[in-house]
């Protein structure tokens, strides 16, 4: 899985030859996620240590997470994990080492740009792929990575970029943000090689009008759902790091 | 002994061999587990037909009344009686006044759509004088105009045979009948959301009669709500059925259900996947039917880009005003202009063709394509992972 220098990332989707490949690297993604993970597809209602200090989400949640950005303002790593933080959404790698030491679960969020040229993403890339099998030879120090757009996300553009992540990267899960890519797109992203849907999870369903109608948050159901509807079954985090499958 | 081909290999060879599928393998495509192997399958049909070239026009549309005697329950346009809250008659007027502002801006406009509500009072000649005043401010516009629905109430309302309406209309400058109002042809499906409008026996009927007066139409399905696999095929194929008769519909476009604001706001909404293979399925079902349309008003931009490796190769029209799915909710922009359509296109890997209506082409290739690169600035910054 350490082919990076030849393997076939471009922000389009035909290589210079004209053969189409969107199909063979969402199947070869698929075959990546489906040895490590079957055909399952794992969630987390989890709660936010926002800068400000305060808490946003569910209580009862399973999981409590901070973004990188927020880390200094609380106090840093040591700080967030005393005060309950177990999962950091970390922007750079050196941070999320840390973060382990502290006991955290760590998501490497990799940033990308729809129309960015090919070899700008395959360097930043391989800059992650170096460092996962430098420092992190056992790659148990990043459990997951999320692709995250910078500005629009781009439909076949994400896909493709999904896919060369769980292709590429020796890590545990491809996580689709669904806040960031909308519903639809990650939902269809479990299908080019995501096993992780990251977002807030609410206990009622959002009407989506007016000014809610950006609402990103989604219910356990509504999660479940999505995942099944992917022909995958849905599994939850619970507490104590232990999954259950959820039933529909 | 010989090896027991699957199914989806039985589809696959027909495919190849350019056979037309059975009922039975629509309902297999919509239940097998790989939706890539769907989707491959009819993106090989896609380029078989059009390669990448990939379709948008530009248009605008016009609802020149959402009062409505029909009660769809997944409707969130209507507004039932003139005078309820947000219940709208366009005055000729203001209707013109519509086009004469993108005339007096010298917009490239090569097409109206009109889709009204079925409106219990207005006389008949307030259509025929939209329709003759509209071409009377831009002769070379192509009015596309008044679903099945519409025909079909015009033809109780004002007593009038079906062939006299669309013969009136047509006279008054109508050039075709857009694809709305099939829902799902199953009654059963029918009598439980939009028992008061046509059936769609008479829906075919409207397109038939339209096709036979050399009147081109879409056609649509209305996917993701009470309806059922089976009830999805058979409708498809019912389409697929006339189409062998007539040779008349253009383009079939999937519309998913948006559950907000209406009656049905209960139900889930189609979901990412739904709709990828609802597409996917569609471009192998009918393949009598040269474009599939992906509305990226209703599917969000992002899954209408992405439905062009799965089987659509259209993707409307640049659509100023959109009312209908907006007032159900949809979160899509009003109005893309022809630069982010081409932007779409490109950046999916395909080649974009501006067409007009009847998919005359306008421009294409590298005639559409500006130079500058397709990305927005953006702080390299932002885009580091630090080690």
């Amino acid at each position: 899985m350490s082919q990076l220098d030849t393997a076939p990332l471009r922000s389009d989707i035909r290589s210079q030859n004209g053969t189409v490949d969107l199909f063979a690297l969402g199947r070869a993604a698929t075959v990546v996620r489906s040895s490590l993970h079957g055909s399952t597809c794992v969630f987390t209602r989890s709660r936010r240590l926002l800068g400000s200090g305060v808490w946003h989400g569910p209580r009862d949640a399973a999981d409590s997470f901070v973004e990188q950005s927020d880390v200094e303002p609380n106090g840093g790593l040591s700080a967030c994990a005393k005060a309950g933080v177990r999962t950091l959404l970390a922007s750079d790698v050196r941070t999320a080492r840390t973060a382990f030491d502290f006991g955290l679960r760590c998501l490497l969020r990799l940033p990308y740009q729809s129309g960015e040229p090919a070899t700008e993403r395959r360097e930043r890339l391989y800059v992650v792929h170096e460092a996962l099998q430098k420092a992190l030879p056992n790659g148990t120090i990043i459990d997951g990575v999320v692709p995250t757009p910078v500005g629009e996300a781009l439909g076949l553009d994400t896909l493709v970029f999904m896919a060369t992540c769980r292709t590429q990267l020796s890590v545990g899960h491809v996580v689709a943000d669904f806040a960031r890519l909308g519903h639809r797109l990650a939902q269809m992203s479990l299908a080019f090689g995501a096993s992780e849907l990251f977002g807030p999870i609410v206990s009622e369903r959002a009407l989506r009008l007016g000014d809610n109608a950006n609402n990103p948050a989604m219910t356990r159901k509504e999660v479940a759902t999505f995942i099944h509807g992917a022909s995958l079954t849905p599994l939850e985090r619970v507490s104590g790091g232990r999954v259950e499958e959820v039933a529909l | 002994m010989t090896q027991k081909t699957s199914p989806f290999a039985q589809i696959r060879d027909k495919i190849k061999a350019a056979e037309p599928l059975s009922f039975d393998d629509g309902v297999a495509l919509f239940h097998h587990p790989n939706l890539l192997d769907v989707a491959s399958l009819a993106n090989e049909v896609r380029e078989r037909m059009h390669g990448d070239r990939t379709f948008f026009n530009r248009n605008f549309h016009i609802n020149a009344t959402n009062v409505c005697v029909a009660s769809c329950k997944f409707c969130s346009f209507a507004r039932l009686t003139e005078g309820s809250p947000e219940a709208q008659t366009l005055t000729h007027a203001e209707a013109f006044a519509k086009l004469q502002r993108r005339v007096d801006a010298n917009e490239p406009i090569t097409e109206i759509h009109i889709v009204n509500g079925l409106h219990p009072g207005l006389p008949f000649d307030y259509y025929t004088k939209l329709l003759s005043g509209l071409k009377a401010i831009k002769p070379n516009v192509h009015l596309k105009a008044f679903t099945a629905v519409e025909i079909h109430y015009y033809h109780q309302r004002y007593g009038m045979s079906v062939q006299d309406v669309l013969t009136q209309l047509h006279a008054a400058g109508l050039d075709s009948l857009p694809g709305g109002g099939a829902e799902i042809f199953a009654p059963r499906v029918r009598k439980k959301i939009c028992d008061d409008k046509c059936s769609g026996n008479e829906w075919l009927a409207i397109h038939r009669t339209a096709h036979h007066m050399g009147l081109r139409s879409n056609c649509t399905m209305l996917y993701g709500h009470i309806e059922t696999f089976e009830e999805r095929v058979d409708h498809m194929l019912q389409l697929r059925a006339l189409q062998d008769e007539t040779g008349g519909f253009q383009t079939f476009i999937p519309l998913a259900f948006h559950p907000d604001n209406n009656a049905l706001m209960k139900l889930p909404a189609a979901t990412g996947v739904e709709d990828l293979r609802t597409y996917a399925v569609a471009r192998l079902l009918l393949h009598n039917i040269a474009h599939l349309k992906a509305y990226w008003v209703m599917l969000g931009v992002k899954t209408a880009q992405t439905a062009l490796w799965f089987g659509a190769d259209d993707l409307d029209g640049t659509v100023q005003e959109e009312k209908i799915y907006h007032m159900a909710g949809a979160e899509t922009p009003q109005t893309l202009n022809p630069d982010e359509i081409i932007r779409l296109i490109v950046n999916s890997g395909r080649s974009p063709v501006e067409r007009d209506t009847l998919y005359n082409v306008i421009a294409e290739g590298e005639q559409l394509i500006s130079k500058g690169p397709f990305r927005r600035n953006v702080s390299k910054r932002s885009l580091e992972v630090l080690q």
